[in-house]
């Protein structure tokens, strides 16, 4: 009883630490029979770019031990659509909105950030991270210098929550971390998915149509880990965690690794009730452990 | 009709065929709602490492037992896991249903005369419709093509169903590729001369539904197009959540990447980009 739920991944207040994994969640309709969106920290909408784009030819997934990959290339019909289909609806919903901001250059994230500024919409998530798209995504996620750029460009434009997406495919996270805390991020979120691969041997051909793609689900769960407790140590951003996150326990294990808030991704392919899941297990883990305010758990792991 | 997630009782779960079972499974709320053509996306239990829902179309219900059939291939670990499920083993009785999912089956207003085509376990999905044709007086033909005799494992429903219908034919015409039962080849011949010969006698088809391997769609599709009949076919991609959200099973289409589970899986044939 008396449990407070609420954290402040900067700036952006959420009333439990708990949002979802862009592209996982389309922007919440698709689940309404299954959840309320505004019972959640945050709805983050899958990643938009300036005019729509196609996507990868399929297949798009291949199931691997304990996940999956994915190679979607980030189809999407736009940011008019979005402002004018999704986030009318979520703002009926009375959701919070994380939108996942996608591009293929500078100019086409800044465009779209441009755009949303006239949306009500509660932050942006700057996706330098996507793994399945030739240009832009992670081919700027991977350079500390141009990570540097791109956030102080979009710093400039706008005052809103900035939270940049970081992708694991790099030798060194907290160098890119460290990156977006020098750009002017309000949190950055990670990890977005491993680069991997996966081969029908029988046919002897690669299980998707473009060879690789995005790992996602229980098994990168101690990368991930791994990544968010690296970060909380060499900056001092709030983080949003993911990778792996199925349940309460999950999501408190990333909270006490250093993560404000956490994102539910995958897991929302095998349940579609996850989110609701995870918020009441981790109300559930603190009621049992005699916390009585969520945010005690962040950093808390005793080494 | 909203979307249902149900733990369902499996009663039943039988080889019927090669590489063919028969499921049935106890789920109320879903027996009672689903449309011919849509589909369940099934958790399978007892897999832990294999996180991903299968779906499978639903070849009949039973309102009496709120119970749904699914016929099923095996086609790798997951399915051939799902052989040994029993109806009698605790946590691996029971499976979790979401449904029902996706676009029906919709044939023309004031369809008079409809041909269902059904290539190997694709003869499931269009027993309902045929169920739905029959009893709404609509003449309905049926092809089923298959490997094997042995394969052919709608026949004998199809059989019954269409004996106590209105139409002409009393069983379904058939193939096989291996000549062990009807015509020897594939199925696609014996919908050209179906097509031919009702052309020919004035009384075409309004309405073709096709479910199978693709190949058979595509002709059958075809031959649709030549023969100006209107056509539909049920689209199979592999796919994550089911519901519409991860564009996991896009089908490539004349308004672009449609989604197979929500947008589909029946897509209008001409709208396929193949």
């Amino acid at each position: 009883m008396g449990l407070n739920m609420g954290v402040n991944l900067g700036g952006l207040l959420m009333k439990n630490p708990v949002t979802t994994a862009s592209g996982t969640f389309a922007a919440g309709r698709e689940y309404n029979d299954f959840v309320d969106v505004s019972a959640l920290g945050a709805v983050t909408t899958k990643g938009v770019s300036l005019h729509g784009w196609a996507g990868n030819d399929t297949p798009r997934i291949a199931e691997t031990p304990s996940g999956m990959l994915n190679s979607i290339g980030l189809q999407n019909p736009g940011v008019k659509h979005l402002m004018d289909v999704d986030i009318p609806w979520l703002n009926d919903q009375g959701a919070t909105i994380i939108v996942n901001v996608s591009g293929h250059s500078f100019d086409e994230y800044l465009a779209v950030v441009d755009e949303l500024e006239q949306a009500c919409v509660h932050a942006y998530e700057i996706n330098i991270s996507c793994p399945n798209v030739d240009a832009g995504g992670m081919t700027l996620g991977t350079d500390p210098a141009c990570v540097e750029a791109i956030v102080k460009k979009i710093r400039e434009a706008t005052k809103r929550p900035l939270i940049v997406k970081l992708t694991p495919n790099v030798t060194s996270i907290t160098d890119i971390a460290k990156a977006a805390e020098a750009g002017g991020a309000d949190a950055i979120s990670l990890i977005n998915t491993l680069l991997g691969m996966s081969i029908d041997a029988e046919r002897m051909q690669p299980t998707m149509a473009r060879v690789v793609g995005g790992l996602s689900g229980p098994c990168v769960k101690p990368v991930a880990l791994r990544m968010v407790w690296e970060c909380h140590q060499a900056i001092s951003l709030p983080i949003l965690g993911m990778g792996g996150i199925m349940n309460g326990i999950d999501a408190v294990e990333f909270m006490l690794a250093g993560a404000t808030a956490i994102a539910v991704g995958t897991a929302n392919f095998v349940n579609p009730c996850a989110t609701q899941d995870v918020i009441n297990g981790i109300a559930d883990f603190c009621e049992r452990h005699g916390v009585r305010d969520v945010n005690e758990l962040i950093g808390a792991l005793k080494c | 009709m909203p979307l249902i997630n149900e733990q369902a009782r499996i009663i039943e779960n039988e080889c019927v065929g090669p590489r063919l079972y028969l499921m049935v499974l106890q789920a109320p709320r879903i027996a009672e709602s689903i449309e011919p053509g849509q589909f369940v996306h099934v958790k399978i239990p007892g897999m832990a490492d294999h996180i991903l829902r299968r779906p499978f179309s639903v070849y009949a219900t039973n309102p009496a037992t709120k119970t749904i059939d699914i016929l099923y291939q095996t086609v790798g670990y997951g399915t051939d896991f799902m052989t040994t499920l029993t109806a009698d083993e605790g946590a691996l009785s029971e499976v979790e249903v979401l449904g029902p999912v996706g676009r029906c089956w919709m044939p023309p207003e004031h369809t008079q005369r409809a041909l269902l085509v059904g290539g190997g376990v694709g003869a499931a999905p269009l027993y309902m419709l045929a169920e739905q044709l029959v009893e709404t007086r609509v003449h309905t033909d049926v092809i089923l093509g298959a490997q094997t005799e042995q394969a052919l494992v709608c026949r004998g429903r199809y059989e019954v169903l269409l004996s106590a219908g209105t139409t002409d034919q009393v069983a379904p015409l058939c193939s096989t590729d291996d000549g062990s039962f009807g015509r020897a080849g594939f199925a696609t011949s014996l919908v050209a001369e179906a097509l031919e010969a009702a052309g020919q006698a004035g009384k075409q088809y309004d309405y073709v539904a096709v479910c199978g391997p693709e190949p058979l769609m595509r002709a059958v599709a075809d031959l649709c197009a030549d023969a100006g009949v209107y056509c539909e076919v049920s689209m199979e991609r592999r796919m994550a959540c089911g519901i519409g959200a991860c564009l996991s099973c896009v089908v490539e289409t004349t308004e672009g990447k449609l989604r197979a589970c929500v947008d589909g899986p029946i897509f209008e044939a001409t709208k396929v980009v193949w």
